[in-house]
C-alpha cells in the first residue's frame, strides 16, 4: 500500500484534540422538578449496569476515532503497490462504431455503458499510472494523450460519441501499442467494446484486455440502397434495396421509400432468420433540376439498432446533354434529338458550322459532313461522324452490307438489337492508328467495321469519336427499334455519361476534395428544416464524414448531394460469434468488476460518511453519549 | 335540619366580596352554594365539644332514640316511658343521641415540591394552578363545608414538621379567618417528613377527629408509618394527593440536570424513551401502592390532579373518593 498524499498523515494530531473534546463534560440543560425519588431510584437499576455505560462512552470514543481514520486515510490516498510500484500506462480504446449504438434489454446504449465503465476507469489516474484514450470506429484518433489529469481525461470522454461509422479495432490496438511502445512500467491496453474481434486470444506484445459492454441481440439492417436510371427510360430510375436479418426469428415489417421526404412507396417484408433479400422498386421518378433527389428508405418495425434501419440515396439530375447537329436535313434525328429529354440539341447548316461553335456543346453530330482540313488528333470536341468520317479506307463503298457481329458489351449497344437491318450501302471504313486511343467497332459486316468509336486515353480531357459508315436514310434503320437506342446511347457516351458521379459513400470512408471543391460536414435528413445558417464546410483536402445522411458538396457546376450509409454487415451484427442471443458475450471480454473498481479512497470517504451517520443515529437514540 | 334560605343567601354574598378578591382561593358564590349542599363524610362517631347537627357517642336531648335504662330519683319525669310503664309495671327512662360537633383538620404539606410548577408545558396546556394552591383551595372548599356544618375546623402546615395551626374555629362566620391562614401561609423548607409531622399532630390534638391530609406524598422516608400511627390514635383520615401531570408523564428530554425543589440537589440525567418508561413506571407503583394501602386500612385516597378543573375536583373527585357527599 502506497500512500499519495502523505502529507495528510500530519492531521493525525488532531486525535488527540478528539480525544480531548470528547473528555469535556458534557453542558446539560438544567430543569427543576419537585422530587428526585424516582429519577434516583429509576437511576440506580441504570448503576447496575454501569460496565455498559462506560462500554457505550467508549463505543461512542471509538466510532469518533475510527471517522476520523477514514477520513485521514481518504486524504492520504492510499494505493496498492503493484498499481504504483513501477508506474503504469493504460491505453483505453473505446469503441464508437455504430454497433455501440444499438440499445440494450433496458434502453440503455451500449456506448453509454461502455463510457460509463471508461470513467470508473479514468478514477485510476493518478501521478504514477497515466493514461491515454483513443476513439475507435474507421480510423483510430487518439482524444486525450497520455496524462495523469483526471479531468481532462474525462472531458476527452465527454466529447466521444458513437458514430455511424463501421471499421476495426486492430488499428486501434496497434496505435495503442505504439503509443506505448516508449513507455515503462506497467503496461495495458483496455478495449471497452460489445464485440472483441475474432483473435481476441491471440498473443500479443501487450497485454490486451476486452471490457464487455453488450449483450448479443437480434437485428434488422438495410445493407444496400442504390439507384440507377432505367435504360429504356432515362426519366425514371430504378432503387435497389437488400435488408438482411441478423437474428434468430423471423423479421417483419413494412420498408417505407420516401422521395425528398415525401412518402413515395411501402412494401412489407418478411425476413427468416439470417436471411438477405433483395427487393427492386422499378419506377422511381427522377428528379427535376430544382430538386434535391433525396432518397430514404426506412424500416418501420423497431430493433436494437436504429442506425441502420434507414439509409439514404440521391436521385441526382442530370443535366441535359448538349448537342449540335450539322446537317443539311435529317428528318430522323431532328425528330429524336427533339424527343430525348436527356438532350439539349441546336441545328447548324453544314455551311455555318466552325469549330469554336463547336466547342460549346458536349457532342456534335456532322451528318454527311467532314469539315475541311478536319485533324482527329487536334480536335477537341466529341464527335459522331455520320457516312462522311475520317476513318475512310479509300476503297469503294460497301453494297448492300450486312451485319455480321455486334459488341453487345459496349455501351453504344445497350439494348439494341440490328438483325435484320437492311442497308443499301455503306463507306469503307477502317480502324485508325491513333496512338493513345482505344479504338473499337462495336458493329462489323465481317472485315469492315459498320460502326467505330474511339476513347483517348490517359490524363488531360477526355475524348470521344464515333462513327457510323451508313447514311441512315439508305437503310430501314429509322424504322426500327434499334435506331433511337443506337442514336441516344451513341450520343450520351459521347457526352460522357458513362462516368457518373459518385452519389454515395460509406460512412468512415474518406471522400478526396478537389482545390475548387467543398463539402459540408454536418449531414442534412428529410423532414427537417433546411437552416439558414451557412453549414461549416470543408474546402480541400480529405473529408471524413461519421454520421450517416446527405451531406453537400459544391463544386464549379453547382451543389451535388452526397449520401453516406452504414451499410455494414459487421455492424449490423450483434450476435456475438458463435454465441447465441441473451448469453455470455464473448468468452474474451471481462466482466467490469475486476477493473473498474473505484479508488481507495473513495470507499474510505462512503465508510466514513456511513458511520457517521450510524453514529448520529445512535447518538439520537441514546445510544452513545 | 331546616335551612333559611333568606339568611344563608345573606351569608353567601357577605363571603363573596372577600372570596372573589382573595387570591388564590378564588371561589365565586355559586360555587359557595353548590358547597353548602354537601357535607363531610365521617365513618366513625366522634365525642363533640358543643351541640351541633353531627350524630355523637353522647346520650342528650335530640330526637334519636338512643336506649333505656331504669329510672333513678332525681331523673326527668318528662323522660319516662309511660307506655311501657303500663304494660310491664315498671320506670323505664328513654335515652337519647346527643347530635354534636365534630373536629375536622386539614393537614397541608408546605413544602418545596408542593410549591414547585413544571418549567415545560406542553404547546397547548392549560395554565395550571401550583400544588400547594390547588391543596389551599380544596382545603378552603372542605373547610366551608365544614363550617356550613357547624363542626370545628383547624388548618395545619407542616413539611419536615408541624407547624403552628390555625386554631379550631366554628361557624361560617370563621370562614374569613380560615382564608387569611390560608393566604398567609408560611414558605417553609427541608424535605417532607411526613412521620414526624403527623406524631406531633397526634400528640397536639385532644379530641380525635377528621384528618384531611393534603400532599404530594413525596416522602423519601415513606408514608405508610405515619398514616397507620394516626390510625392508631383513632383519627378517621382522608388522604388527597396533589399532583401535577408533568409529574406522573413528564417530557424531559435529552441531557438534563435535575434540580429537586425541596433540597436543591442535582442529578444528572439523559431522558430517552427507555429512562422515561421505567420513570413512567416507577410512578405508576407508587401511586398504586398509596391507593392500595389507603384501601387496606380504610382511609379514603382520592388525587387531585392540577390539570383537572377546581369545581370538578371538589364535587366530583373527592366524592367519588367518599370524602364527601
Amino acid at each position: 500500500m502506497t500512500f499519495l498524499n502523505l502529507w495528510a498523515a500530519g492531521f493525525v494530531a488532531l486525535a488527540p484534540v478528539i480525544v480531548l473534546l470528547y473528555l469535556l463534560k458534557l453542558k446539560r440543560r438544567s430543569q427543576t422538578v419537585s422530587t428526585l425519588m424516582f429519577w434516583q431510584r429509576v437511576l440506580q437499576e441504570s448503576r447496575r449496569r454501569a460496565f455498559f455505560q462506560k462500554l457505550r462512552q467508549f463505543l461512542s470514543l471509538l466510532l469518533h476515532l475510527l471517522i476520523f481514520a477514514l477520513i485521514l486515510g481518504a486524504l492520504m490516498r492510499p494505493v496498492f503497490d503493484r498499481f504504483v510500484r513501477k508506474g503504469g500506462s493504460t491505453v483505453l480504446i473505446l469503441d464508437t462504431r455504430a454497433r455501440m449504438q444499438a440499445a440494450e434489454s433496458d434502453e440503455t446504449p451500449r456506448f453509454a455503458r461502455a463510457r460509463a465503465q471508461a470513467a470508473g476507469l479514468i478514477r485510476q489516474t493518478s501521478g504514477a499510472r497515466q493514461m491515454a484514450l483513443i476513439s475507435a470506429n474507421a480510423t483510430p484518433v487518439v482524444v486525450t494523450p497520455f496524462t495523469d489529469d483526471e479531468k481532462a481525461l474525462r472531458q476527452g470522454l465527454d466529447s466521444l460519441a458513437p458514430t455511424d461509422a463501421g471499421g476495426d479495432i486492430e488499428p486501434s490496438i496497434e496505435l495503442a501499442e505504439y503509443l506505448l511502445a516508449s513507455r515503462k512500467g506497467e503496461r495495458r491496453i483496455v478495449v471497452l467494446t460489445d464485440h472483441a474481434p475474432g483473435d481476441a486470444g491471440r498473443k500479443r506484445p501487450l497485454p490486451v484486455t476486452y471490457v464487455a459492454c453488450g449483450r448479443a441481440s437480434d437485428n434488422v439492417a438495410i445493407t444496400r440502397f442504390a439507384t440507377r436510371p432505367l435504360l429504356n427510360s432515362p426519366e425514371t430510375s430504378e432503387v435497389l434495396l437488400e435488408m438482411a436479418n441478423f437474428g434468430r426469428k423471423p423479421a417483419k415489417g413494412n420498408v417505407e421509400i420516401s422521395f425528398d421526404g415525401k412518402l413515395l412507396d411501402v412494401k412489407p417484408y418478411l425476413l427468416g432468420a439470417g436471411e438477405r433479400r433483395l427487393e427492386i422498386f422499378p419506377t422511381v421518378p427522377r428528379p427535376s433540376a430544382h430538386a434535391r433527389g433525396w432518397l430514404s428508405a426506412r424500416l418501420d418495425a423497431p430493433d436494437a439498432l436504429p442506425v441502420d434501419n434507414i439509409a439514404y440515396a440521391v436521385l441526382s439530375a442530370q443535366p441535359p446533354s448538349r448537342v449540335l447537329l450539322v446537317t443539311k436535313g435529317n428528318w430522323f434525328l431532328e425528330k429524336l434529338l427533339a424527343a430525348d429529354q436527356g438532350v439539349s440539341s441546336e441545328l447548324v447548316e453544314p455551311d455555318a458550322f466552325n469549330p469554336a461553335l463547336a466547342s460549346k456543346f458536349d457532342a456534335v453530330i456532322l451528318d454527311q459532313f467532314l469539315p475541311p482540313g478536319f485533324d482527329l488528333a487536334s480536335a477537341q470536341q466529341n464527335f459522331l461522324f455520320i457516312k462522311a468520317t475520317p476513318f475512310g479506307d479509300g476503297q469503294t463503298p460497301l453494297d448492300q452490307p450486312l451485319i455480321s457481329d455486334t459488341d453487345a458489351q459496349h455501351p453504344v449497344m445497350r439494348l439494341v438489337n440490328l438483325q435484320n437491318i437492311t442497308m443499301l450501302r455503306a463507306a469503307s471504313l477502317a480502324l485508325p492508328k491513333l496512338a493513345g486511343w482505344n479504338w473499337q467497332a462495336p458493329i462489323r459486316s465481317f472485315d469492315h467495321p459498320m460502326m467505330i468509336t474511339g476513347e483517348r486515353l490517359g490524363a488531360g480531357a477526355s475524348r470521344r469519336v464515333a462513327a457510323l459508315a451508313i447514311d441512315i436514310t439508305d437503310s430501314d434503320l429509322p424504322l426500327r427499334v434499334a435506331f433511337p437506342l443506337l442514336m441516344s446511347n451513341t450520343i450520351h457516351w459521347l457526352a460522357g455519361e458513362q462516368t457518373a458521379e459518385i452519389a454515395g459513400a460509406l460512412a468512415g470512408a474518406t471522400i478526396p476534395l478537389e482545390a475548387n471543391e467543398s463539402i459540408s460536414t454536418e449531414p442534412e435528413f428529410p423532414g427537417t428544416p433546411s437552416s439558414n445558417e451557412k453549414p461549416k464546410a470543408v474546402r480541400s483536402g480529405f473529408f471524413q464524414p461519421l454520421r450517416n445522411g446527405f451531406y453537400r458538396i459544391n463544386r464549379p457546376d453547382g451543389a451535388h448531394w452526397l449520401a453516406v450509409n452504414t451499410f455494414d454487415a459487421a455492424e449490423s451484427d450483434l450476435r456475438a460469434p458463435d454465441s447465441p442471443p441473451d448469453e455470455s458475450p464473448h468468452p474474451s471480454l471481462l466482466p467490469l468488476a475486476n477493473l473498474a473498481s473505484w479508488p481507495i479512497w473513495q470507499y474510505l470517504a462512503i465508510a466514513a460518511f456511513a458511520l457517521f451517520a450510524g453514529e448520529w443515529w445512535l447518538f439520537h437514540r441514546r445510544r452513545t453519549e | 335540619m331546616m335551612h333559611n334560605p333568606i339568611a344563608d343567601r345573606a351569608k353567601t354574598a357577605q363571603f363573596t366580596g372577600v372570596l372573589e378578591t382573595t387570591r388564590p382561593l378564588l371561589f365565586d358564590s355559586t360555587f359557595l352554594s353548590k358547597l353548602e349542599q354537601l357535607y363531610l363524610l365521617s365513618k366513625k362517631l366522634f365525642r363533640g365539644a358543643h351541640r351541633a347537627e353531627r350524630r355523637s357517642r353522647q346520650i342528650g336531648s335530640s330526637l334519636e332514640f338512643a336506649d333505656y335504662r331504669n329510672y333513678t330519683a332525681g331523673d326527668d319525669l318528662r323522660s319516662i316511658d309511660w307506655n311501657i310503664y303500663g304494660r310491664l309495671d315498671r320506670l323505664f327512662i328513654k335515652l337519647f343521641e346527643q347530635e354534636q360537633d365534630l373536629d375536622i383538620s386539614f393537614l397541608i404539606d408546605a413544602s418545596g415540591s408542593m410549591r414547585w410548577t413544571p418549567e415545560i408545558r406542553e404547546p397547548f396546556d392549560q395554565p395550571r394552578l401550583p400544588k400547594f394552591d390547588q391543596a389551599r383551595r380544596i382545603a378552603a372548599s372542605l373547610a366551608y363545608i365544614g363550617l356550613a356544618n357547624l363542626d370545628r375546623v383547624n388548618i395545619h402546615y407542616f413539611a419536615s414538621r408541624l407547624e403552628e395551626d390555625m386554631g379550631f374555629c366554628r361557624g361560617k362566620s370563621q370562614f374569613h379567618k380560615v382564608l387569611d391562614f390560608l393566604r398567609e401561609a408560611p414558605e417553609l423548607e427541608g424535605e417532607t417528613r411526613l412521620l414526624p409531622s403527623l406524631r406531633t399532630f397526634a400528640q397536639r390534638m385532644k379530641r380525635r377527629g377528621l384528618v384531611f391530609l393534603l400532599s404530594d406524598f413525596f416522602d423519601p422516608q415513606g408514608v405508610e408509618e405515619g398514616l397507620a400511627m394516626l390510625r392508631y390514635h383513632q383519627f378517621e383520615v382522608h388522604l388527597i394527593q396533589i399532583l401535577d401531570p408533568a409529574e406522573i408523564r413528564p417530557g424531559a428530554a435529552g441531557d438534563l440536570r435535575l434540580i429537586e425543589s425541596e433540597t436543591g440537589t442535582a442529578f444528572e440525567i439523559t431522558a430517552n424513551d427507555s429512562l422515561l418508561n421505567r420513570y413512567h413506571a416507577e410512578i405508576d407503583a407508587f401511586l398504586a401502592r398509596l391507593a392500595t394501602f389507603s384501601l387496606e386500612n380504610g382511609i379514603s385516597y382520592a388525587q387531585a390532579s392540577t390539570g383537572v378543573s377546581f369545581e370538578d375536583l371538589v364535587l366530583r373527585v373527592l366524592r367519588d373518593g367518599r370524602m364527601i357527599q
